[in-house]
């Protein structure tokens, strides 16, 4: 074997290419593993301990730097002092907006494992037969018996913190101990299950609350409840693959881990019949390598994914790698959010907590479930928490001077908010493709996003709205105010589906193993290979599927199959 | 309480001495806003502007048993932050509603600033200051705090710099930086000395 030539490579080293990384070489697979990003080992987290005061200006970028991160910073919420540096420079990042498109991406070691919300719901039996039953999309090739044990695999390893509550539209699954509830909130699931009959729980969250079942991760630690995950827990106590699958992969020595590689293109032996390997691009000298393996992985984010397959054109494959069906980069899905009500809670005043809990509380999807039957498909959850206000209320506040001064220094009063994360169908003509006329730094062409939410999605954003009111109504909480603020396609972070999976050849673009249908030993394991989208959080479900893919693929191979 | 130092060697024992030497010198060497006050220049605003400010800011939050904001630097702050933070359109709004903030203080009291008792200016900061936040309250439009007019910027501003301060912060409010522990429900006389705790971040507001 030469330098170039491995067992497997894996592309991307996010939530599913770390654990790629990690299933492939610990099954002995000799393993390249390229980021296009820069090297991020953990505890490499330069903000990972800054107080407040520690941050210049406030936190807030200089009018430069937004000027830079304009695209990021339409959540509001990610682009600050502490965490913008795990965000991309969109101007050296160019995509095409033929409708408003929020594309956020992380391109470094880790990817957006680093700052991603944690939160890990299983996908339910409902989830995996909706396709099929409302003849929406295609029909997921697997069922949730399939995946099952693979949850059970990867929550173990990653540790998940939540509380079983027996649940059928929400599987339990194997939990650390739960986080608590705040007064305010464990007052609203009371009443949320006397007067509506729907539960309430707490997050299901990536963290530590206790130790690992397992000795295979000693660099992590439980949380400690500070809140700034987003920065990087030098802790370990939430799961990203910095903390969690690239060390694993690491102490197999054999993983090769190559950061500032981007790689643009899969190289297709027409011979053969197969990928013989990938083409790289390195961002610091724009120097071409090219590596071969027996088997890819591709994990590189659905769009990344997509990108790459897009850009990969051979006589066999001249509409992107393994587009037999015409399908490839269609069908994008995201969760509609912004969504929700919120209320201010009379009482409690003499009551607080104590720690910054990392995790809200879930209200699991009630809406098409059972005997309810809505006038749109599926149904979305909730998201949210109470706490008290703190000095950022005094804005709109008409005290000034001593009197503010005061109030800052007293808790709040007591608020909630619920928003809902909504299911988004799958169709046809909400699809990305590659503009050739434009090209990145690189020389690269970019993505041009063509994707809007349909009429399922507003009829069940009323509800959405309305629930959220109702419910907080209901508990005889003040100032409820429901909101509906639509953002672009792509806010929810969630993105998935441009190279589902499916049964048949002629209508997706993997089969049940993420394999490509029409080139079996390249496996796509991220968001893209989403058939429909749920309505929970998706990242567990990636790493499920890329640990029961790698399985496979390792089989596979060892039985001279690919 | 764990001092900065103590916590860092406490994170890096948990880790095993992980943390690399260039994220641990990245954070001890901090990078905050500079220590007040003493010879403060302005380096956007005009002398005579820095020093409106900083009246103004003593009026919104003062020293009372706790450090003032003046005293702790905001009006450096807010000097930097229009300097660096603000685009053209912002600061533009800022420096017109400052001179219109000025002439009315002429117009109102006879005359200028500087001249003004200090209840005389209390007095057309509140009244500024609430016909202001009225108008935001009316206004439904998206994003209405970035159109806040010079008054509640420079309210926003010191808020900010105020309570991210680490006066602002531990003595005004209290915060911990490695609470270690979730009690999520308990009596506000056990949460720890019973003031507000101070925010490890916050968004625009």
């Amino acid at each position: 074997m030469n330098n170039d030539s491995y067992d497997a490579i894996v592309v991307g080293t996010g939530i599913s290419g770390g654990w790629a990384a990690k299933e492939l070489t610990e099954k002995g697979l000799k393993t390249l593993v390229l980021d296009r990003g820069r090297m991020v080992k953990h505890g490499e987290y330069p903000t990972a301990t800054a107080a407040p005061w520690e941050l210049p200006y406030g936190g807030r970028l200089t009018y430069e730097q937004q000027q830079r991160q304009l695209v990021q910073s339409r959540t509001g919420y990610t682009i600050t002092q502490a965490s913008k540096h795990w965000f991309v420079d969109d101007v050296d990042n160019p995509y095409v907006e033929e409708k408003r498109f929020d594309w956020m991406r992380g391109y470094q070691v880790g990817g957006r494992s680093i700052t991603w919300g944690r939160q890990s719901y299983r996908w339910s039996p409902m989830d995996f037969e909706s396709n099929a039953k409302d003849g929406v999309g295609v029909d997921w090739p697997i069922r949730y018996e399939d995946l099952a044990p693979w949850y059970d695999h990867v929550e173990r390893f990653i540790g998940v913190s939540g509380a079983l509550e027996g649940l059928p539209q929400l599987p339990d699954g194997q939990f650390l101990p739960p986080m608590e509830m705040n007064c305010v909130e464990q007052q609203f699931k009371t009443v949320l299950k006397e007067k509506f009959g729907r539960a309430l729980t707490i997050g299901r969250t990536a963290h530590l609350t206790a130790p690992l079942s397992h000795n295979d991760s000693p660099q992590r630690a439980t949380c400690q409840y500070r809140n700034m995950c987003i920065r990087g827990c030098p802790y370990g106590a939430y799961f990203s693959s910095n903390s969690s699958t690239l060390p694993s992969a690491e102490r197999t020595g054999n993983m090769t881990l190559r950061p500032d590689s981007i790689v643009h293109e899969i190289v297709y032996d027409a011979k053969k019949g197969r990928a013989s390997g990938v083409r790289v691009l390195d961002a610091n000298t724009g120097e071409e390598f090219e590596f071969s393996a027996k088997i890819i992985f591709l994990c590189a984010s659905t769009f990344g994914s997509t990108h790459i397959m897009l850009n990969s054109v051979s006589e066999r494959f001249p509409e992107g790698f393994g587009n037999d069906s015409g399908e490839l980069g269609c069908n994008i899905m995201d969760h509609h959010l912004s969504v929700g009500a919120n209320a201010r809670v009379e009482g409690f005043d003499d009551m607080y907590y104590f720690g910054r809990r990392p995790n809200g509380i879930y209200i699991p999807r009630y809406r098409n479930i059972g005997a309810d039957k809505r006038d749109y498909l599926r149904g979305f959850g909730y998201q949210g928490g109470a706490s008290r206000t703190n000095w950022t209320s005094l804005m709109g506040d008409t005290a000034l001077g001593a009197e503010l001064k005061e109030k800052a220094g007293k808790p709040g009063p007591w608020y909630i908010g619920l928003g809902g994360f909504g299911e988004m169908l799958p169709r046809h003509e909400n699809r990305v493709t590659l503009d050739r006329s434009r090209k990145d730094k690189y020389g690269l062409p970019v993505l041009s996003f063509n994707a809007a939410i349909g009429e399922n999605e507003f009829r069940m954003r009323k509800d959405m709205a309305n629930d959220a009111a109702e419910m907080l109504e209901a508990c005889g909480y003040r100032d409820v105010k429901p909101f509906d603020n639509e953002g672009g396609v792509g806010l929810g972070i969630h993105e998935m589906g441009t190279a589902r999976m499916g049964k048949d050849p002629k209508t997706s673009v993997l089969n049940r193993w993420n394999q490509v249908h029409a080139c079996q030993n390249v496996f796509v394991t991220d968001g893209s290979c989403m058939a429909s989208s749920a309505c929970q959080n998706p990242s567990l479900t990636y790493m499920a599927l890329t640990a029961r893919a790698v399985d496979h693929a390792v089989s596979e191979l060892k039985r001279m199959n690919i | 309480m764990m001092n900065r130092r103590e916590v860092l060697q406490h994170v890096a024992a948990l880790m095993g001495g992980a943390i690399s030497a260039p994220a641990l010198m990245g954070v001890l060497s901090g990078c905050s806003p500079k220590k007040p006050e003493a010879g403060w220049k302005p380096e956007f605003l005009t002398r005579e502007q820095g020093a409106l400010i900083s009246d103004v800011v003593d009026i919104m939050i003062p020293r009372t048993d706790t450090p003032g904001a003046v005293e702790i630097g905001v009006p450096a702050f807010i000097d930097k932050m229009l300097k660096d933070v603000y685009g053209p359109d912002d600061q533009k709004r800022f420096m017109d509603g400052l001179a219109a903030f000025t002439a009315r203080a002429q117009s109102e009291f006879g005359q200028a600033w500087s001249k003004l008792s200090t209840a005389d200016r209390t007095k057309l900061i509140q009244q500024v200051h609430d016909e202001a936040l009225k108008a935001e309250h009316a206004d439904d439009k998206p994003d209405r705090s970035s159109r806040r007019p010079f008054i509640l910027m420079t309210k926003e501003l010191t808020l900010l710099g105020f309570f991210t301060s680490e006066p602002g912060a531990t003595q005004v409010q209290q915060y911990v930086a490695v609470p270690g522990a979730l009690h999520a429900c308990i009596p506000l006389s056990q949460a720890g000395n019973g003031k507000a705790w101070a925010p490890e971040s916050t968004a625009r507001f």
